[in-house]
């Protein structure tokens, strides 16, 4: 008879508790960036939290976008959980829904209060990679632009204006290299994973380097002009190191410490630089071949929901998203980081307006997004990259010309979406 | 007394089990799987579909997976000789007793204690181009080549042999150290009496005692520069244009960039299959030098 009673009350409390147990999700992050984000984004959960009582968000950071894809990938892979939310490359979605990673999210947005509403404000410049046959997988979280940040006393000094064509740009280059390189270079564009910030080239040349998602143009006439330039800033105007020598971090630092007068980077640097320049700084879109065009492209990371949860953690996960993409939120994210604000609503907020009035580069960073193009998003998109990567060093190197060896990254990323045509 | 027949059997159970969930199930999965051509992010071949050896004729045909092959064959000729080589030289040094000797010990051990990724993080910071440390160093013997190692296709690979050489050399040179100050000093000196010296002392002698430290050495030596990559993944990503992308580090790209099961399965294969034909090889030739 005890042993009943027992049990009886061991199953009361297990029932009550099963009641009680709070919805638990998971955020994974990719923490790779120089801002105060990670503090920032524990306040946002404690505050959900706070709200919520029967919600328990855990927050898991890793190192950069493809730190945080492989612990989705491993996780469903060997039947565990995954993280419920993840922030990943926005150019990831074909890779993540084929291979069945991520859920879409049309259900969560035309149930929850106000979700169609939320989901309408993204700009559409950074929805180009959120839908894909015909549904809604992710939701532009951290989104950049590449720019070009200018050295503008250094300019001023030379009695240059901020340029306004290839060839100006070369010749303002040439001009504010001093020593050969040794002690100032005009230039830098990071080289070591170069397909990205040498996508406004290929734009301001009158191509992107792809069309759709089994369509690349490698080896247009246009992509090759832009890799013939990136090779005559070193060769013609002398005004970059020559070869695949600027990394990442490196040309920030080098920018920031007067060593170099002009880089090509992205606005999530924009936070670190200005923290770092003792100077003017200057942000445009990059100067196009024809004088007065201009050309950017788009990046960064979306916040998708993993596969494999239940129906009420998917519903509490959306509801955590709209949270963290409140207009007040992003507004105060775009502050930190310089990542630029990514629905509209954000724009009337007033801690853009502050953010605006103190830091007027950032007004010049959005408006680099209306020129920019998608970046490379296709099937089989690592196989793709680093093919296009492979021989933009090879020409970068001076291994191959630039047209043999776009013509053969043509002729290899065709080869690999022939599996999706 | 009858002896317990089962009784081996239960003692070896447990690590018998171990050994057959970890190593030879998953060894026998691979094995099966690269097979089969398998692609995650490929609607059509999201399923298993039997290829024959069609993985390791495609691996075989491809230049990319022969480029890796190369670089994998230089990275370990160049860096395995210079680290034996040096262990062995080191060890020799830092047995004598001269004065300093625990802080040159510790100097030559201290990298040892590092993770590959912190190692490979202070070299990112030496190879900076420009004002790195190394360039500087360089200056000094009037070199005026390129800044960029690891932007650099004919340094790039160059560059990974000495981060893993400055990180593994001080670790392998314990092993020797213990060999040498384990070995019968009776032995050295009878030799030395009979005018054996310098070189053929080494060669005759010692080298021949020690054989067991070495066939050690070599082995973890080999094993340990196929499995770390962690340098790779900081330093060069594998590029400029696939210059230094090694085995390991190729097979995580096919694997989890590029979702290519199929293909993973077969590079495992071969991997395994050289790394076995290496430790037999080198086991048997010891073992024959023995005899």
């Amino acid at each position: 008879m005890r042993r009943f009673v027992l049990s009886l009350a061991l199953l009361g409390l297990t029932l009550g508790f099963a009641v009680a147990a709070p919805v638990e999700i998971s955020l994974a992050y990719p923490v790779a960036v120089d801002a105060p984000i990670t503090a920032m984004l524990k306040g946002w959960a404690q505050d959900y939290m706070a709200q919520n009582p029967d919600v328990k968000v855990t927050l898991v950071f890793s190192g950069g976008y493809p730190d945080v894809k492989t612990a989705v990938q491993t996780a469903i892979q060997g039947g565990a959980k995954a993280p419920t939310l993840a922030v990943m490359l926005a150019t990831d979605v074909y890779d993540l829904v084929n291979a069945k990673y991520v859920d879409s999210l049309d259900d969560l947005a035309a149930q929850a209060p106000g979700g169609e509403a939320f989901v309408k404000d993204f700009l559409p410049a950074y929805m180009g990679n959120s839908t894909y046959k015909g549904k809604l997988w992710s939701l532009p979280f951290q989104r950049s632009a590449v720019v070009l940040y200018y050295n503008a006393d250094l300019l001023a000094k030379a009695g240059l204006k901020p340029p306004a064509s290839w060839d100006q740009l070369g010749k303002d280059a040439q001009a504010l290299t001093l020593d050969n390189g040794k002690t100032r270079w005009g230039i830098e564009i990071p080289t070591e994973n170069p397909y990205w910030t040498f996508q406004p080239l290929a734009i301001g040349g009158g191509k992107n380097v792809y069309t759709d998602d089994v369509t690349v143009n490698f080896n247009s006439p246009e992509v090759i002009d832009a890799v013939q330039f990136y090779i005559d800033l070193s060769h013609k105007y002398m005004a970059t190191p020559a070869g695949v020598q600027s990394s990442w971090g490196t040309s920030t630092q080098n920018f920031a410490a007067g060593k170099t007068a002009m880089i090509i980077h992205t606005t999530g640097s924009l936070a670190g630089i200005l923290k770092g320049a003792r100077f003017k700084v200057g942000v445009m879109a990059v100067p196009g071949k024809k004088p007065g065009s201009l050309a950017s492209v788009t990046g960064g990371g979306n916040l998708y929901l993993t596969a494999g949860h239940s129906a009420a953690e998917r519903k509490v996960a959306f509801s955590f998203a709209q949270f963290l993409l409140a207009p007040e939120r992003v507004a105060q994210f775009s502050a930190a980081t310089g990542y630029i604000p990514n629905r509209a609503a954000a724009t009337s907020t007033s801690a853009y307006k502050a953010w605006l009035a103190s830091v007027p580069q950032a007004a010049d960073a959005v408006a680099a997004l209306d020129a920019a193009g998608p970046e490379l998003a296709t099937q089989d998109l690592n196989g793709v990259k680093t093919i296009f990567n492979k021989y933009l060093q090879a020409a970068f190197n001076g291994t191959m010309s630039a047209k043999d060896a776009m013509d053969a990254a043509q002729r290899e990323a065709d080869k690999a979406l022939d599996d999706y045509r | 007394m009858k002896r317990n027949r089962i009784l081996p059997y239960l003692l070896v159970a447990p690590t018998l089990a171990f050994v057959a969930a970890f190593t030879l199930l998953p060894l026998g999965e691979v094995l099966v799987g690269s097979f089969f051509k398998q692609r995650l992010n490929i609607p059509k071949f999201q399923h298993p579909v039997f290829t024959g050896f069609g993985n390791f004729a495609s691996l075989f045909g491809d230049p990319d997976f022969l480029q890796v092959l190369a670089n994998t064959g230089i990275y370990l000729a160049v860096l395995i000789p210079l680290l034996l080589i040096a262990a062995l030289g080191l060890a020799f040094l830092l047995e004598n007793d001269i004065p300093g000797l625990g802080l040159f010990r510790l100097s030559a051990f201290h990298p040892a204690i590092l993770p590959m990724v912190s190692a490979a993080t202070i070299w990112m910071f030496f190879l900076t181009p420009g004002y790195g440390l190394w360039n500087q160093f360089l200056h000094l013997f009037g070199y005026t080549g390129p800044q960029n190692w690891v932007g650099n296709p004919a340094l790039a690979l160059v560059s990974l042999v000495l981060v893993a050489f400055w990180k593994n050399v001080g670790f392998l040179m314990l092993f020797f150290l213990a060999g040498l100050q384990n070995l019968d000093k009776s032995v050295v000196e009878a030799a030395r009496l009979d005018g054996a010296g310098g070189l053929r002392l080494v060669t005759r002698i010692i080298l021949p005692l020690i054989r067991r430290q070495t066939l050690f050495v070599t082995t973890t030596a080999f094993i340990g520069a196929f499995q770390t990559v962690d340098h790779l993944f900081v330093l060069t990503q594998g590029g400029p244009s696939g210059s230094s992308t090694l085995l390991l580090y190729y097979l995580w790209e096919v694997r989890f960039d590029r979702l290519d099961i199929g293909r993973a399965n077969a590079v495992t294969v071969i991997m395994i299959a050289i790394l076995l034909a290496f430790t037999v090889t080198n086991f048997l030739a010891s073992e024959r030098n023995e005899n």
